[in-house]
C-alpha cells in the first residue's frame, strides 16, 4: 500500500514534530550553545553584592517593562580601528552612546536585560549620564518632581519619611537643586541597592 | 496573489526610508506601512467579496443539531470556554489598568503588587495563556472530535473526559498561581510571555502534554480514513508548545547573549507555533462548516501547514535585530519573516476564496463576521509583521509603541476574533442554546471599533515616537507626543472591555442546557427547547 500522510495520524504527529525539533536545534540550540561557549571564556564578573541586590530589585519591580539596555548598531558598517572592532550606532540610539553594545556587555548576566520596549530611556549608560545618588532617589520617589511630563510610576513604597525604630541599612537622601519643600526622605535598603545598580551602569561594553 | 502581496510589501517598505515621492503626502514611514497593507486588504476584500451565485446555507436548526450530543462533552468544552472567558475579563481588566497607568502614572502606585512592571506581565500572561490558550484548546477539542467523526453521543471515552477535565484544572491552577506569584514579586523578569516563575509553568506544561495525548488518541480513533487538516494544526500546536515551554524554561542557556537567543526564539514561537496554528486550524473547520461548502483548496492548506513550520520557527530573532546577537541569526530571521508571506497567504487566501460570493450568508450570520475580521486581520497583521522585521524599518519602529499596536492587531483582531467566531458558530450546535443575536452584534461592533482605535493610535503614535528618536529630538519630547495616543488607546481599551462583558453574558446564555442533559442520549425530537 502506498504511503499516504493524510491517513496516518502517526506521521501527522511525528513529521511536524521532527521538522520542528530539527529547526529548533538549528536556530536556537546551536547559536545559544555557541554563545554559551564564548561566554565561558570571558572573565568572571567582578563581585559587587550591593549591585547584585539592586539588580534583583530591578527585576522584581520589572523596570525592564519600560527600559531597554541595548544600544543598537549596524553591523554592516563596522570599522576596525587599532585592532578594535567598532559598530556605529543607529540614528535613534545615538543619544545613548557612541558605540553599539557588544556581546561582552551581557556576559554572566542572568537574565540579560536587553529589553523589548523603550517607553523610558535606555539605561545602558545611565550611571555616567546621571551620576547623582540623590537625583535617582528623588526621581524614583516622585518622577514628576524632577521630570515633569514623565510617565514613569512613582516608587514611593521604597522610601519612608521617618526612620523605623529597627532601621538598618537605611540612608538619608540629600537635597538636590530645584527641589524645594517636601519631607525628609529615607531610602529603604532596597532603594539603596537599586540606585547602586543604576549607578553601576557606566556605558557599553563590547 | 503572492505577486501582489510582494508588491504591496515592497511599496510599504519603500515608504520607510523614502524622503522623496512619499514625503509629498506627508506620510510618515510607519503610517505608510500600515496604510499600504490596509489598502491592499481593502482591495482584496473588494475583489473577493463580489459574486453572483450567492446562496444562503440551509442549516438544520440548532436544537436538532445538538440533540444526541453527549452532555458531558458539552460540559467539558463549555468549561474550557468559561474559564477562558473568566481570564479574558480579568486579563483585560489588567490591560485597562496598564493603559490607564500610562495616562495617569500616579494611579495605584502605593504598593509593589500593582506597580506597572508587574501589572503589565500579569495582563499579557493572563490573556495569552488564560484566555487565548484555553479558548482555542477548548474549541480545538470539539473540532478534533467532530472532524474525526467520532460518534456524536459519545465523542470522548471516560478516561479521555477525565484527562480533559484534569488538564483544564491544571491549566487554571498554573495561570492563577503564576499571576499571584508574579504580583507578589516572583517575576521571571526580562523574559516576555514567560514571566511566570517555573513552578507555575509546570502544571501548564503537564496540561499541554495531557491534551496532546488526548488529541492524538481522538485522531487515532477516528471513524474516517483521513485526518482533516484542522487536526494537523491542533495536534502539532500542542506538541510544539510543549517544546517551546521546555526551551523557555531550560536551565542551560540563561545568561548573556545565549539567553537572548532563547528569548527571541521563545517570544515568537510561543505566539506563532501555538496561537496561530490553533486559530488557523479551527478556521479550516469552522468556515466550511458555517458556509456549508468545502474549503477552496485543501492542498493550499497542506502547503500552508508545512511552510508554517519551516518559516515560522526561525523568525524569533527579529525581536533583536541590530543587537549583540550573531549577525547570521538576525539576517536569517529577517529573511524568513518576509517568507512568512507564503504560509500566511496560503491560508488567508484559502479562507477568502472560500468566502467568495458568500456576502449574504455572512451578513445573515452572527458568527461569520468575526471570522471575516479574523481572517483579514491574519493576513494584514502578518504583512505588517513582515514589514516590521526589515532592518531599515526597525530603525524607526522597533522598541516603540508600534509593536504594541502590532501585538494587539495579531492577538486580538486575528486570534481572538477567530476564537469568538468559532465559539459563536459551533458552541450552540453542542449545547443546543443560541446567544441573543443583538448582544453578539454589540460584542462584534464594540470589539471592532475598540481594536481599530487601539491599533491605529498605537501604530501612528509609535511611528511618531520612533521618528522623533531618529531626528534626535529630546527623549522627553517623544514621551510627550505619545500622550494623546495613549489616551486614545485607553478609549479603545474601554470599548474592548465592554465587548468582553457582552461576550461573557452571551457565553452564559450558550451554557449546556437542561435539554442536552435530559434528552442527550435519546436523540430527542427537539420538543421543549426554549432558547434557540
Ligand atoms: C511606565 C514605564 C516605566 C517604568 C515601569 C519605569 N520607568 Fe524609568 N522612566 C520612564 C520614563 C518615561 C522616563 C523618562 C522620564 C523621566 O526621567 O522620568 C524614565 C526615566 C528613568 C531614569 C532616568 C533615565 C535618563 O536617562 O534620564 C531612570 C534612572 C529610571 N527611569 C529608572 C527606572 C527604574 C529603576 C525603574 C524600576 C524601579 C523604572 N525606571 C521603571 C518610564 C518607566
Ligand atoms: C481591554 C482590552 C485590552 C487592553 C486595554 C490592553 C492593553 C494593553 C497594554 C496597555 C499593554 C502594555 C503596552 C505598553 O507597555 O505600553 C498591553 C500589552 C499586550 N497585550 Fe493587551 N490589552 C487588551 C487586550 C488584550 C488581549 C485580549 C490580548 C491577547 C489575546 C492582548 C495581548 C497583549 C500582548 C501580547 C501585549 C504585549 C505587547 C508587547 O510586548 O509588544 N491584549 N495590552
Amino acid at each position: 500500500m502506498a504511503f499516504n500522510i493524510h491517513q496516518s495520524h502517526k506521521m501527522i504527529l511525528l513529521l511536524p514534530a521532527g521538522m520542528y525539533l530539527l529547526l529548533v536545534i538549528l536556530c536556537a540550540v546551536v547559536p545559544a550553545e555557541i554563545e554559551r561557549q564564548r561566554e565561558a571564556q570571558a572573565p568572571p564578573a567582578p563581585e559587587h553584592p550591593l549591585v547584585e541586590k539592586g539588580r534583583a530589585v530591578f527585576r522584581q519591580l520589572n523596570c525592564g517593562a519600560c527600559h531597554t539596555q541595548q544600544v543598537r548598531g549596524d553591523e554592516h558598517l563596522a570599522l576596525e580601528i587599532d585592532g578594535r572592532r567598532i559598530v556605529p550606532v543607529l540614528a535613534a540610539d545615538r543619544r545613548f552612546a557612541s558605540e553599539a553594545t557588544g556581546s561582552a556587555h551581557y556576559d554572566h548576566e542572568d537574565p540579560a536585560m536587553m529589553g523589548t520596549q523603550r517607553t523610558g530611556p535606555d539605561l545602558t549608560g545611565v550611571g555616567a549620564r546621571l551620576p547623582g545618588t540623590a537625583w535617582h532617589h528623588w526621581h524614583l520617589h516622585d518622577p514628576r518632581a524632577v521630570s515633569p511630563d514623565s510617565v514613569m510610576p512613582a516608587y514611593r513604597f521604597l522610601y519612608v519619611d521617618e526612620l523605623p525604630a529597627d532601621a538598618k541599612d537605611y540612608e538619608e537622601v540629600g537635597r538636590i537643586d530645584g527641589l524645594t519643600g517636601g519631607p525628609k526622605l529615607y531610602a529603604t535598603p532596597k532603594a539603596v541597592a537599586l540606585v547602586e545598580y543604576l549607578l553601576s551602569m557606566q556605558g557599553v561594553k563590547r | 496573489m503572492i505577486a501582489s502581496t510582494v508588491i504591496a510589501l515592497g511599496v510599504s517598505a519603500l515608504g520607510v526610508n523614502a524622503p522623496g515621492p512619499l514625503a509629498i503626502f506627508g506620510l510618515a514611514p510607519g503610517a505608510t506601512v500600515l496604510i499600504g497593507v490596509l489598502a491592499f486588504a481593502c482591495w482584496l476584500g473588494w475583489r473577493l467579496g463580489g459574486g453572483a451565485n450567492t446562496k444562503i446555507p440551509v442549516g438544520i436548526p440548532i436544537f436538532v443539531a445538538a440533540a444526541g450530543n453527549d452532555p458531558r462533552f458539552a460540559k467539558l468544552v463549555s468549561r474550557y470556554l468559561m474559564s477562558a472567558c473568566f481570564w479574558l475579563l480579568l486579563g483585560s481588566a489588567f490591560g485597562l489598568l496598564v493603559a490607564f497607568k500610562l495616562v495617569d502614572p500616579e494611579l495605584l502606585t502605593d504598593s509593589s503588587a500593582l506597580t506597572f512592571g508587574r501589572v503589565r506581565p500579569a495582563h499579557t500572561m493572563i490573556v495569552l495563556f488564560g484566555w487565548a490558550g484555553l479558548a482555542l484548546v477548548g474549541m480545538g477539542l470539539y473540532v478534533v472530535a467532530k472532524s474525526a467523526w467520532l460518534p456524536m453521543h459519545q465523542p470522548l471515552q471516560r478516561w479521555e473526559l477525565g484527562a480533559g477535565n484534569l488538564a483544564l484544572a491544571l491549566w487554571n491552577a498554573g495561570v492563577a498561581g503564576g499571576v499571584l506569584l508574579l504580583l507578589s514579586g516572583h517575576v521571571n523578569a526580562g523574559r516576555e510571555y514567560r514571566m511566570f516563575v517555573w513552578p507555575a509553568m509546570v502544571p501548564i506544561a503537564i496540561a499541554v502534554l495531557l491534551l496532546a495525548v488526548l488529541v492524538y488518541r481522538l485522531l487515532a480513533r477516528r471513524q474516517v480514513k483521513g485526518v482533516y487538516i484542522s487536526g494537523w494544526f491542533i495536534l502539532s500546536a500542542l506538541v510544539w508548545i510543549a517544546v517551546v515551554v521546555v526551551m523557555g524554561y531550560q536551565p542551560r542557556w540563561t545568561s548573556g547573549v545565549a539567553d537572548r537567543v532563547i528569548d527571541g526564539y521563545y517570544i515568537h514561537n510561543a505566539v506563532g507555533m501555538f496561537f496561530t496554528p490553533l486559530a488557523v486550524g479551527l478556521t479550516y473547520y469552522v468556515l466550511p462548516k458555517l458556509l456549508n461548502k468545502p474549503i477552496y483548496s485543501y492542498a493550499l492548506g497542506v502547503l500552508g501547514f508545512f511552510t508554517h513550520i519551516v518559516f515560522y520557527t526561525v523568525i524569533g530573532t527579529h525581536h533583536y535585530v541590530h543587537t549583540a546577537i550573531p549577525q547570521w541569526l538576525e539576517t536569517t530571521s529577517v529573511v524568513f519573516s518576509v517568507a512568512m508571506i507564503v504560509p500566511v497567504w496560503a491560508s488567508t487566501g484559502n479562507f477568502l476564496l472560500t468566502m467568495k460570493g458568500e456576502r449574504l450568508a455572512i451578513a445573515h450570520s452572527y458568527s461569520l463576521p468575526f471570522i471575516v475580521v479574523g481572517v483579514i486581520a491574519y493576513g494584514v497583521a502578518s504583512l505588517q509583521g513582515s514589514a516590521e522585521s526589515l532592518p531599515w524599518v526597525q530603525e524607526t519602529l522597533h522598541l516603540t509603541h508600534y509593536t504594541v499596536g502590532h501585538a494587539h492587531f495579531a492577538m486580538y483582531a486575528f486570534v481572538s476574533f477567530l476564537a469568538w467566531g468559532a465559539i459563536y458558530g459551533l458552541l450552540p450546535r453542542l449545547t443546543g442554546r443560541e446567544p441573543p443575536v443583538a448582544l453578539v452584534g454589540v460584542h462584534f461592533w464594540l470589539a471592532l471599533a475598540g481594536i481599530l482605535i487601539y491599533v491605529l493610535s498605537m501604530c501612528i503614535g509609535g511611528e511618531q515616537q520612533g521618528a522623533a528618536w531618529v531626528q534626535g529630538k529630546s527623549f522627553m519630547e517623544s514621551v510627550r507626543l505619545m500622550s494623546p495616543y495613549l489616551v486614545w488607546r485607553a478609549v479603545g481599551g474601554v470599548l474592548m472591555f465592554a465587548s468582553h462583558i457582552c461576550f461573557a453574558v452571551a457565553l452564559w446564555r450558550m451554557r449546556p442546557g437542561a435539554f442536552s442533559m435530559a434528552f442527550g442520549h435519546q436523540g430527542a425530537s427537539g420538543l421543549g427547547q426554549g432558547e434557540a
